[in-house]
């Protein structure tokens, strides 16, 4: 790490700049303090004295305290699959005024990157070293027989990296978590064992937002800490996104005041499926989605660019192909499908109701104008149906589970415990506009997420947009240098793996407006699917059909819908990026997967076609109406 | 991984409508007129048409197709009635609306003193059809459209009822009992729906009330006499719980007050009288509906109190050509 941008002062506790005063007047020690008390006088000025002493160290301890503050809190928010155009700062219609005033007061990101799934980021985010070192190179429930066993590819956080939170509280932090951890389950493995001192964790990577209820009946039970404590039950009056905050709120007061800032990582599990909702949020956009998800892209892309999110020629994704034009649904499926959407949209306001009341309780306790807030989503949206896979076929040991904790069914029982909806790959799409694919593919619309930052570390203008290109494993180094804290070189006698990521010290100071390079490149591998992207150029592997199981080349600074693969045109360029996917692989110790979760989707999905705006006329063609001085009654 | 097109297809989703418009009870049945039972007023999707077939089996001291109830001491009265009719749902003003025709029929027999003269008859026929027109005035608007059907909860909803009989049942001037009443009579009510929980199949909860009041004319050949008979006001009241998405329960009670009946200058009791009752509904098919209830007064022991039991068996059958189309194009796939 370079020298640091980002000047906050610290200092260490116990040290004081300003020692009792042990000469003149107050010395104890002075020959005059030595002569016999024989007047009231001296009596006097001897309490004066005492006095004065106990003001200062008070006064010391005081400034100390302040002195000490001046190193910022650090708040990270997470939304779970919280996808690039949900938020109203980046041209969503769904109301996020809390978060959209973080923006107003910070800085968003349009070129960000996180990876393609949820525990992958976090292992990112917490550990800044790639992937395939740091124990989720692959998720824990696709782990491909070839890598099993092989350090990297543990499926949990392993320990050979040291974490985020481990650093901050070794530097002085209260550290924090509350939400989804999703980066194992055993001892040495949960929050509390990797540098949280305060936790209240979701182990899973979902569950119900209501109870403990998860998914399959081999695992009938999300597993919570609870300060280190695997928890028995739920608080009363559980809702997760509510409790994740109340508990987080308590964390900070419980040390406020005690001069010491703190890191919170807020790992929302809003607002993945299922969207469990309280009542009350459910019906803020009855009908509003019914026109479907075509017009909701063009309307979010729209905005987008009006706000300076994206260029002016910016061109949608294709639908994907197996995804019907909305207009020719009837008025049911339009409304059941975008009742869906309307649940997703409360869930992303429920999520930011959330956050406004810790902002809130920020502001009333006097922190907020000095903590950082780093906002953004985990991954793409979510367009796969989870609960289809999870829930498996009738006859099977998980369906019958399903039929007895997830069959509430019924539109009017979505958002309820026993309900289970996602929204689909329609609307994944939309919240991911204008990029293609979601969640679980290095397309775009898989891996490229929004991104706010702002707080005391932000100097740039406040509201303002910035296009460099940035990666989730920067977050490590950057916060690092913000509570003046290093990167050891080891850990226990083993050598660290290096951080991939670069800190964003230089841009969030104002003094850059990039991070990266031309030369510098990202690299992602997951489910065997692999990305390296370098300047305006990014090559893309992906699993038939949603890829062409081959290398394919897009210039995503011109064309970030990823519509035009260029590969065939650009040898050159391919042939370079190659040359880095291979630096990335032996640098990483990257092994494909002999078998992953994409590997059958050709033959499920129906052909992939190109879809093109107004094809087939067929479906567009509107009742001929002859002239009307040509209509007559038929002759007798 | 798999990609779900289910929901693309429309007919699940119409199915599920089918369903809920079913579940409601559309025209669910309705007992000796003077009663109807819990669920009677859910609405539905505008243009769903049904035809009910309600059986009934009434035991008492009341002629159970006349709505007065008016007591005859000391008789003992059985009778089975049919009813059947018709009733076709549609938007007024944007609320929603039910137009209906009901036609009782069957058969009565028991023994009446009617002013100091014994009468031991039996009569069978047509009574008189009634007309109903329900239209909502307070709560959601009318369903005009699949999605405003999947939309559609009740809340508090508060309905406009009229009722009109019309005199034209088989009416024999020589006999006490009789299934047509010789005379217009007619009700106005506010039947109130207020849902209570969740509106999911399986979980609704509703406590329904009907004030409502029942107006006669005078019969002028009663016997050879003449019947003049007071308002009867009459509170239905009914606490319904789904006990499963197509199986629900009621907990019914019914209050009547008024109704005092004058018979040539000689006025008999005013009823002041409470029933309790019981009744399970079950949604067999789509189209069908089914619905068993027991009712009786309780506090009937004076023999001037209105005394009357009725085991009730309905079906109704429901139909909207939209998904009737969606069904004939599910059967081609």
């Amino acid at each position: 790490m370079g020298q640091s941008l980002i000047q906050f002062k610290r200092r260490s506790p116990g040290v004081t700049s300003c020692q009792p005063d042990r000469s003149g007047d107050g010395d104890m020690d002075s020959p005059r303090m030595r002569r016999p008390i024989n007047n009231l006088k001296h009596l006097s000025l001897a309490f004066l004295a005492v006095a004065a002493m106990f003001a200062a160290f008070v006064l010391s301890a005081d400034t100390l305290a302040a002195e000490t503050s001046r190193r910022p809190n650090i708040v990270v928010i997470l939304g779970d699959d919280l996808g690039f155009a949900d938020m109203g700062s980046y041209g969503s219609e769904i109301k996020t005024p809390n978060l959209d005033s973080l923006a107003n007061d910070g800085v968003r990101f349009t070129n960000f990157y996180t990876h393609a799934s949820c525990s992958p980021t976090r292992s990112l985010l917490l550990s800044g070293v790639d992937t395939h070192q740091n124990g989720l190179g692959n998720m824990d429930e696709w782990t491909a027989p070839n890598q099993q066993g092989v350090s990297g590819y543990e499926g949990y956080l392993n320990d050979q990296v040291v974490t985020l939170p481990q650093l901050l509280k070794d530097a002085g932090y209260h550290t924090y978590m509350v939400g989804k951890w999703h980066l194992g389950k055993a001892p040495e493995q949960i929050p509390a064992a990797r540098g949280f001192e305060r936790d209240f964790s979701l182990l899973d990577g979902a569950g119900s937002y209501w109870d403990m209820t998860n998914f399959t009946a081999a695992s009938p039970r999300s597993v919570f800490t609870e300060d280190g404590r695997y928890l028995t039950q739920l608080p009363k009056d559980y809702y997760a996104t509510k409790t994740y905050t109340d508990k987080l709120i308590e964390f900070i007061d419980a040390n406020q005041g005690d001069g010491k800032p703190f890191f919170a990582y807020v790992a929302h599990q809003a607002p993945h499926d299922p969207y469990h909702l309280p009542q009350e949020w459910r019906n803020r956009h009855v009908g509003e989605y019914d026109k479907g998800w075509d017009a909701l892209r063009q309307e979010r892309l729209r905005r987008q660019i009006e706000l300076g999110i994206l260029p002016s020629d910016t061109q949608l994704a294709e639908r994907m192909w197996f995804l019907p034009d909305p207009i020719v649904l009837a008025p049911a499926p339009r409304a059941l499908l975008g009742k869906k959407m309307e649940l997703y949209a409360g869930m992303v306001e429920n999520l930011d109701f959330h956050v406004g009341r810790l902002i809130d309780h920020l502001k009333k306790i006097g922190e907020y104008d000095n903590t950082i807030f780093i906002v953004f989503g985990d991954n793409g949206a979510e367009g796969t149906d989870l609960f289809k896979m999870i829930a498996g076929s009738p006859g099977s040991r998980d369906y019958l589970f399903a039929a007895i904790n997830w069959s509430q069914t019924h539109p009017n029982a979505w958002g309820d415990p026993g309900s289970y909806v996602g929204y689909g790959p329609m609307w994944a799409q939309a919240s991911m506009t204008p990029f293609s694919q979601y969640k679980g593919w290095l397309a775009e619309g898989g891996i490229r997420n929004a991104l706010i930052v702002s707080g005391p570390a932000v100097k740039r203008a406040k509201g303002s947009i910035n296009h460099g290109l940035l990666h989730v494993a920067d977050i490590m180094p950057t916060l690092l240098e913000i509570a003046g804290a290093s990167y050891p070189k080891s850990q226990q006698g083993s050598k660290l793996p290096a951080l991939m990521g670069k800190s964003w010290g230089p841009l969030l100071a104002g003094q850059a407006d990039a991070v990266r390079t031309e030369q510098d490149y990202l690299a992602w591998e997951l489910f065997g699917n692999r990305a390296v992207r370098q300047g305006e150029w990014k090559l893309r592997w992906q699993f038939k059909p949603y890829g062409k199981g081959g290398w394919e080349l897009f210039n995503v600074a011109k064309d970030p819908a990823e519509r035009e693969d260029v590969a065939a045109r650009n040898p050159e360029k391919v042939k370079a990026l190659m040359a880095l996917w291979d630096d990335y692989v032996a640098t990483n110790n990257v092994i494909l997967p002999s078998r992953s979760v994409f590997e059958t989707l050709e033959d499920q999905l129906p052909m992939r076609v190109p879809v093109e705006s107004g094809y087939p006329p067929l479906i567009y063609k509107r009742q001929f109406v002859p002239p009307q001085e040509m209509m007559a009654d038929p002759k007798p | 991984m798999r990609i779900d097109t289910y929901h693309m297809k429309p007919f699940p989703w119409l199915g599920m409508i089918v369903a809920t418009m079913l579940v409601v009870g559309t025209l669910c049945p309705s007992q000796a007129q003077a009663q109807v039972p819990a669920r009677f007023y859910w609405k539905t999707l505008s243009g769903t048409n049904a035809v009910p077939l309600i059986v009934e089996s009434l035991t008492g001291n009341t002629n159970p197709f006349d709505p007065a109830h008016n007591v005859s001491a000391d008789a003992d009265i059985d009778a089975t009635l049919t009813l059947m009719g018709y009733a076709k749902f549609f938007p007024l003003l944007d609320r929603a609306a039910m137009a209906a025709v009901l036609l009782p029929m069957g058969r009565i027999s028991g023994d009446v003193t009617v002013v100091g003269r014994a009468f031991s008859e039996s009569v069978n026929g047509f009574g008189d059809p009634m007309l109903e027109f329900v239209v909502n005035v307070i709560g959601p608007p009318a369903q005009m459209n699949i999605p405003d059907a999947l939309r559609y909860a009740p809340g508090f909803s508060v309905d406009l009822l009229v009722d009109l009989a019309l005199p034209i049942g088989e009416y024999d001037d020589d006999q006490a009992l009789n299934i047509g009443q010789n005379r217009w009579y007619g009700r106005l009510g506010l039947p109130i729906i207020w849902q209570l929980g969740p509106w999911v199949p399986g979980r609704r909860t509703t406590l329904e009330l009907l004030p409502a009041v029942w107006l006669f004319g005078d019969n002028d050949d009663y016997v050879g006499q003449t019947m003049e008979t007071d308002p009867l006001f009459q509170l239905d009241a009914h606490l319904t719980r789904d006990l499963t998405e197509h199986f629900w329960g009621s907990l019914d009670g019914a209050w009547y007050s008024g109704g005092e009946a004058t018979i040539n200058g000689v006025s008999g009791e005013k009823l002041d009288n409470i029933g309790l009752g019981l009744t399970f509904g079950y949604q067999i098919n789509d189209n069908l509906n089914l619905t068993v209830s027991y009712k009786s007064t309780i506090n009937d022991d004076a023999p001037d109190d209105l005394r009357m039991d009725n085991l009730m068996v309905s079906f109704v059958y429901g139909w909207h050509k939209l998904i009737e189309g969606s069904r004939r194009l599910k059967d081609e796939e």
